[in-house]
């Protein structure tokens, strides 16, 4: 039953109180959250597992500041992009965070693993705002709005954001300088 | 491969699965952690409230119940345990039927 229901029929029986519906919601919008995570923050799964937990807790816990225009998504990754920001800001350790993030990276197949450390080295050299709109936007699809609602940026930063970031990760894959 | 490709392969790489059953019973357990935490410090105020009636209690309490003999404390201590596990019980029980039937 609960599969049929909509995001906010969802989170109208999760805050009557129902653990069920929030475990769909959390079913749901997991991939997003913990692959936004795992892409900003440039660790392994753990550490991203680690915040999208924080994240779900948070979100269970102020279920009643969601409001009906944002979106469970946008709203469930503003959340995470807070608590990454943090995370950064407690636990950066440049080199050492780099290097693990290169070897906890799978690699696709027709891709170079020098294609991919220089993809990945590019991703670190962005800054965090940078990195955060190029993981929902392009790796994730997102549209400008609804990342702009998400990590709270004007929509004419994200898609600046977006555009030079990919140009910086293009360029680290051979492309052409603006990409 | 081109550079876009290249790139759009990585990032398809990085995505987590669909569905993660570990990870919700993470979260699940969780919720459920703190969801009991809540409930314990909901109830430190009625095991305050409790305790000072019982206190305010005992000027009259006593007397009847030295007079009513010792034969009947340990009934009266079993009955008035059995009757606040049972309103606990109930309470905790309806708290979170009310939770799964709210779902």
């Amino acid at each position: 039953m609960m599969g049929t229901l909509t995001d906010s029929e969802l989170v109208g029986c999760a805050l009557a109180g129902s653990d069920a519906a929030f475990s769909r919601l959390v079913e749901r919008h997991q991939r997003a959250v913990r692959g936004f995570l795992k892409r900003i923050l440039g660790g392994g799964w753990a550490e991203a597992d680690d915040v999208a937990q924080e994240t779900f807790l948070t979100a269970w816990g102020s279920l009643r500041s969601l409001k009906e225009h944002t979106g469970v998504r946008a709203w469930l990754c503003g959340i995470a992009w807070r608590k990454a920001q943090d995370r950064i800001r407690a636990t950066r350790r440049g080199a050492v965070r780099d290097s693990f993030w290169l070897e906890s990276l799978e690699r696709p197949v027709g891709v170079a693993p020098e294609d991919r450390m220089s993809v990945t080295a590019a991703m670190a050299d962005l800054p965090p705002d940078v990195r955060a709109c190029v993981a929902l936007c392009l790796a994730d699809g997102w549209s400008h709005s609804e990342a702009s609602i998400a990590l709270s940026l004007p929509l004419g930063t994200v898609k600046s954001h977006v555009g030079r970031g990919r140009a910086r990760l293009l360029k680290a894959l051979g492309g052409p300088d603006d990409a | 491969m081109t550079p876009e490709q290249k790139l759009s392969a990585l990032f398809a790489a990085d995505t987590p699965p669909a569905r993660d059953y570990v990870f919700q019973a993470r979260v699940a357990q969780a919720i459920a952690l703190r969801r009991a935490w809540m409930t314990v410090v909901a109830l430190v105020p009625w095991l305050v409230a409790g305790t000072v009636l019982l206190w305010a209690l005992i000027p009259v309490v006593g007397p009847m119940a030295h007079s009513l003999g010792g034969a009947l404390q340990p009934a009266a201590a079993i009955l008035a345990g059995a009757a606040v596990t049972a309103g606990c019980a109930l309470w905790l029980a309806r708290r979170f039927n009310g939770g799964l039937q709210g779902g």
